[in-house]
C-alpha cells in the first residue's frame, strides 16, 4: 500500500518582510512637522487650493490636541524624528515592467503581482509615500468601477466627489493622529462602485514602507453606491529598523443603500512601527459593512475600525484577530454606533498574547435613542500562551433605547492541557499541537478570508508559534 | 473651614476613550457632611472599639483599597469621621447579624465609616440598612471596610431605601486572606443619585468573593457603580452579578472589573449583568473589564441588556399577561431573587414593604 501523501503548508519566510532596499535617488522631506514642511508636501503633490488650506488647518488642530491618555504608551514616537514624506524615484505605472527593479522585486517577493494575476480585480501598490503601481482589470473598469490613486482622483474627473467626502467621516478633530493625517497624507486609493454593480473578485491595495524613520499616511476613500458590492483587501508590511516608523493612515468607507462592502486587512507591519490608523464606515439603509481584520505586526497599535449605522436595517460585522508577541503592545477592537432603527451589529474577536506581548481588546457599542429594534452581539475571546504576557478586555456599551437587544460575552484563558495531551497522544509534537490549537482558535478570521490570504495568516501564526514551548 | 469638596470617584482600573465618559465620575462642590453613626444592634460575641487615631481608619484598614477610591477617604477626613470598629474573635461563628441602621431625616448631611475585622475562621453577617422617608432629600456617605483573616467569612448585606431626592455614596473595601470568603448582597431601591463602589482584594490563596446586586432606578435617578475583584492569590475566585431595571429617565453606569495579577494561578473570575430597560428615555452604560497578567486563569463576563427573551414573553403572553405586566413581573423577580438571599426576616420585610409601596404607587 502506498504511503498517504500529506499536504504541507510551507512556513512563511520572515525574511521576505524584512527585505530592505537601499534608498537611491529618493526625495526625503526634512524630519519633523512644521507649516513649511506641510506646504512643501502640498506643493510636491500639486494640491488644489482647498486641500493646501485643509492641510494647514489640520496641522493647527494637531498642535492643539493632546496625545491619548488611555492606550499604550507612544513615548517612543517623536515627531521631530519622523520624515513625513518619502517619494521613490519613479512615477505611478499600470505596468509592473515600468516599476523600478528593486521595488518590483520586493512586491514580487510579497506575492502581489502573482495574486493580481490569479485572484484580484485590481491592485494598487504603494511604496513609502507614493503609489508605484495601479491597475484595474478592463472588464471591471468597463462596469464603471473607478479604482485609482487618491492624487489622480483629487485632480481629475472625480475631484468634486473626493472633496465632498474627504475627511468628512473621520475629521481632523477626531483625534491627534487624524489631524496629523489631514496635514501630511499622501498616497492611497479611491474606489467608486456605481449603483447595482457587483465586483465579484476583490480589489487590493498593498502598502509597503521601506524608508527607516519615515511615516506612511495613505488615504483610502471608497464609495459603494446603491445596491453595489465590493470586497477590498488591504495589506501592509515593512522591514524592521531600530528607529521608530509611523503609520497614520485613514480609511473612509461610504456604503450606500442596500450596498455591501467587505474590507479585509492583514496587517504585518514591522515591530518598530507605531500603527495609529483610523478606519470608519458610514452605512445607509439596508447596507452592510463587513470588516475582517488580522493584526500581527507593529510595536504599538491603536486600531478600532468604526461602523456608523445610519440607515434603517443597516448592518455591521466585525471579525478580528490580534496576535501580540515579544515587544508588541496591540490595542485593537472596534466601535459601532447604531443611529437608525432595526440596525444590527455582530462583533467576533480573538486575541492571542505570547512572549511578553500585550493585547487589549477595546470596543464600544452605542445604541442611540433613534435605533429602536436594534440588535448587537459582541463576543471576544483571549488566549494567554504564557505568564509573561498580558491580555485585557475593555468593552463598553451605551444603550439609550428600550427596544434593543444587546448581548455581550468575553472569555479569557489558556490552551487546554487536555487538548494538547490528546493531540500529542495522536503522534503530533507539542509545538505542532499548540500551533494547531491556536490556528483553530483563529479560525473565525481565516475562514472569512480568500484562500491565499487565509494560508498566509495561518503561516504567520505558525511562524509566531515557533519556539513557543517551555 | 472648607465647606465643599470636588471628588473624582469610581475610577475605571484601566481607562478607555474619554468621549464615553465612563473612566471616572467627577462630583463637584460636594458639601462637607457631619459625622453620623448608625443605630447598632450588637451581637453578643462581637467586640467594638473606637478608632483612637486622627485619621478615619486605623492601621489595619487604612491600606485596604475601596471601590469609590481615595477621595472618599478625603471626604471622611474633612467630615471628621473616625471609623467605628467591630471585631469577631477567631473561631467564633456569630449567628446573630450585626445590624447597622442608618435612618436619615429630611435634609440630612451625614458621613460614617465602619470597619469590621473577622478573626481567623470566624463568621459574621453584617446588615446595613440605609433608609429615609420616601420623599426625603439629603446627602449621606458611608464607607465600609472589611478585613477577613484566614478562613473567615463575612456576609455583608446592604439595603438602600432612600428618598427620591437623596444623594448617597456607598463605598466598600475588603481584604481577604487565605481561604477567606466575602459575600456581598445589595438591594438598591431608592435615592436620586447613588454612587456605589466595591473593591475586594483577594490576597490569600483560595480566597473568594461573591457580589449580588439588584437595583431599581427610576424618575431622574442616577446609579453609578464601580466593582473590582483584584485577584492576587492563587486559586482565588470572584463572582459578580448585577441585575436591575431602569425606568423613566434613569441613568445607570455599571463598571465591573476582574483583575488577574501575575501569580494568581488557578484563579477564576465571573461577571454578569442583566438589565431591563422600561423606557425610551433611560441611559444604560455598562463596561465589564477583564485585565489579565497571568496565563493560568479563567475569566468570563457577559451582559444582556434591553429586552426579555422572545420565547419567554410569548409563553407568558399565551398565559394571558400583557407585555407591560410581563416586564414589571420580571423586574420585580430580579429584586426578589436577591431579597430572598437576605438571612434576616425583619430586613426582608422592610424591603417587601418598600417594594409593595412602589408597586402600589405605580399602579395608582
Amino acid at each position: 500500500m502506498s504511503e498517504r501523501e500529506k499536504t504541507y503548508v510551507e512556513d512563511v519566510n520572515r525574511s521576505i518582510y524584512d527585505i530592505r532596499n537601499e534608498e537611491k535617488d529618493v526625495y526625503r522631506i526634512q524630519k519633523g512637522l512644521t507649516p513649511a514642511i506641510v506646504e512643501e508636501i502640498s506643493a510636491k503633490k500639486k494640491d488644489p487650493a482647498w486641500m493646501a488650506n485643509f492641510r494647514l488647518q489640520s496641522l493647527q488642530i494637531y498642535n492643539e490636541m493632546e496625545v491619548p491618555d488611555w492606550g499604550p504608551s507612544i513615548e517612543g514616537l517623536n515627531m521631530e524624528d519622523i520624515v513625513t514624506y518619502v517619494k521613490p524615484n519613479t512615477h505611478m505605472s499600470a505596468k509592473w515592467s515600468e516599476v523600478p527593479e528593486d521595488i518590483k522585486d520586493t512586491f514580487e517577493k510579497l506575492g502581489i503581482p502573482q495574486a493580481e494575476r490569479k485572484s484580484l480585480a485590481g491592485v494598487g501598490a504603494q511604496y513609502d509615500s507614493e503609489l508605484v503601481y495601479h491597475n484595474v482589470r478592463e472588464e471591471v473598469a468597463a462596469q464603471g468601477v473607478v479604482y485609482t490613486d487618491m492624487e489622480s482622483a483629487l485632480n481629475g474627473e472625480y475631484a468634486d466627489m473626493v472633496r465632498k467626502h474627504f475627511m468628512k467621516l473621520v475629521t481632523p478633530r477626531d483625534h491627534k493622529f487624524a489631524a496629523l493625517h489631514g496635514a501630511v497624507w499622501s498616497g492611497g486609493s479611491f474606489v467608486y462602485v456605481p449603483p447595482g454593480v457587483s465586483v465579484t473578485i476583490p480589489l487590493q491595495s498593498y502598502f509597503r514602507l521601506n524608508a527607516p524613520g519615515a511615516g506612511q499616511f495613505e488615504h483610502t476613500l471608497i464609495i459603494v453606491d446603491e445596491g453595489a458590492y465590493l470586497h477590498f483587501i488591504e495589506g501592509c508590511s515593512a522591514p524592521k529598523y531600530n528607529v521608530a516608523n509611523l503609520h497614520a493612515g485613514c480609511v473612509e468607507l461610504f456604503v450606500g443603500k442596500n450596498a455591501k462592502l467587505r474590507y479585509s486587512t492583514i496587517e504585518n507591519w514591522s515591530k518598530n512601527m507605531y500603527n495609529l490608523n483610523t478606519k470608519r464606515a458610514l452605512v445607509e439603509e439596508g447596507g452592510t459593512i463587513e470588516w475582517v481584520s488580522g493584526s500581527f505586526g507593529s510595536h504599538v497599535s491603536y486600531l478600532y475600525p468604526m461602523s456608523v449605522l445610519n440607515g434603517k436595517g443597516a448592518r455591521a460585522e466585525f471579525t478580528g484577530i490580534t496576535f501580540a508577541g515579544a515587544g508588541q503592545n496591540l490595542d485593537t477592537g472596534t466601535k459601532v454606533v447604531h443611529n437608525a432603527p432595526e440596525t444590527t451589529s455582530y462583533i467576533n474577536t480573538k486575541s492571542i498574547s505570547k512572549d511578553g506581548g500585550i493585547s487589549t481588546f477595546r470596543s464600544s457599542v452605542v445604541v442611540k435613542n433613534s435605533a429602536a429594534k436594534s440588535k448587537s452581539a459582541v463576543s471576544c475571546q483571549s488566549l494567554m500562551l504564557d505568564d509573561k504576557s498580558r491580555s485585557d478586555t475593555i468593552p463598553a456599551m451605551d444603550i439609550r433605547t428600550q427596544d434593543a437587544d444587546i448581548g455581550h460575552e468575553a472569555k479569557i484563558g489558556r490552551i487546554s492541557d487536555e487538548a494538547v495531551f490528546y493531540l500529542m497522544s495522536r503522534g503530533i509534537s507539542e509545538e505542532d499541537a499548540r500551533a494547531m490549537i491556536v490556528s483553530g482558535f483563529a479560525d473565525n478570521v481565516s475562514k472569512e478570508l480568500p484562500l491565499e490570504y487565509a494560508v498566509e495568516m495561518n503561516n504567520l501564526i505558525r511562524l509566531e508559534m515557533k519556539g513557543s514551548i517551555g | 473651614m472648607e465647606k465643599e469638596y470636588n471628588m473624582t470617584i469610581n475610577r475605571l482600573p484601566s481607562k478607555t476613550w474619554n468621549w464615553l465618559r465612563m473612566n471616572e465620575t467627577q462630583l463637584e462642590k460636594i458639601e462637607i457632611p457631619a459625622a453620623g453613626e448608625a443605630k447598632v444592634t450588637l451581637p453578643e460575641k462581637i467586640t467594638t472599639a473606637e478608632n483612637e487615631g486622627s485619621k478615619p481608619w486605623n492601621a489595619d484598614f487604612a491600606g485596604i483599597a475601596s471601590g469609590i477610591g481615595e477621595d472618599m477617604d478625603g471626604l471622611l477626613a474633612r467630615a471628621g469621621v473616625k471609623a467605628k470598629h467591630y471585631e469577631v474573635p477567631a473561631d467564633v461563628t456569630e449567628v446573630q447579624p450585626l445590624l447597622l441602621d442608618y435612618a436619615y431625616v429630611q435634609n440630612s448631611l451625614r458621613a460614617g465609616a465602619v470597619a469590621v475585622k473577622a478573626g481567623k475562621n470566624s463568621e459574621i453577617t453584617v446588615i446595613e440598612d440605609f433608609a429615609s422617608d420616601r420623599e426625603a432629600s439629603g446627602q449621606a456617605a458611608v464607607s465600609t471596610r472589611l478585613y477577613l483573616e484566614e478562613g473567615a467569612k463575612i456576609r455583608l448585606i446592604q439595603v438602600q431605601r432612600l428618598g427620591s431626592d437623596f444623594t448617597f455614596m456607598n463605598d466598600i473595601g475588603a481584604l481577604c486572606e487565605e481561604k477567606a470568603s466575602l459575600e456581598v448582597i445589595q438591594l438598591i431601591l431608592g435615592g436620586k443619585n447613588t454612587y456605589l463602589g466595591c473593591k475586594t482584594t483577594l490576597q490569600g490563596r483560595e480566597s473568594s468573593m461573591n457580589a449580588d446586586t439588584a437595583y431599581i432606578v427610576d424618575g431622574e435617578g442616577r446609579l453609578d457603580m464601580n466593582y473590582v475583584a483584584l485577584h492576587e492569590g492563587k486559586k482565588t475566585q470572584s463572582n459578580m452579578q448585577a441585575g436591575g431595571v431602569l425606568r423613566d429617565h434613569a441613568f445607570k453606569l455599571y463598571r465591573g472589573t476582574i483583575d488577574f495579577k501575575w501569580g494568581a494561578k488557578g484563579a477564576v473570575g465571573n461577571e454578569k449583568e442583566d438589565v431591563l430597560l422600561l423606557s425610551n428615555d433611560v441611559v444604560n452604560q455598562t463596561i465589564p473589564l477583564i485585565l489579565c497578567a497571568e496565563e493560568d486563569v479563567e475569566g468570563n463576563h457577559g451582559a444582556t441588556i434591553g429586552k426579555l427573551d422572545d420565547e419567554l414573553v410569548f409563553y407568558l403572553e399565551s398565559r394571558g399577561m400583557n407585555r407591560e405586566q410581563i416586564y414589571e413581573m420580571m423586574a420585580m423577580a430580579k429584586v426578589d431573587a436577591v431579597c430572598r438571599k437576605i438571612p434576616d426576616a425583619s430586613t426582608q420585610a422592610k424591603v417587601q414593604k418598600f417594594l409593595g409601596r412602589a408597586v402600589e404607587e405605580e399602579e395608582a
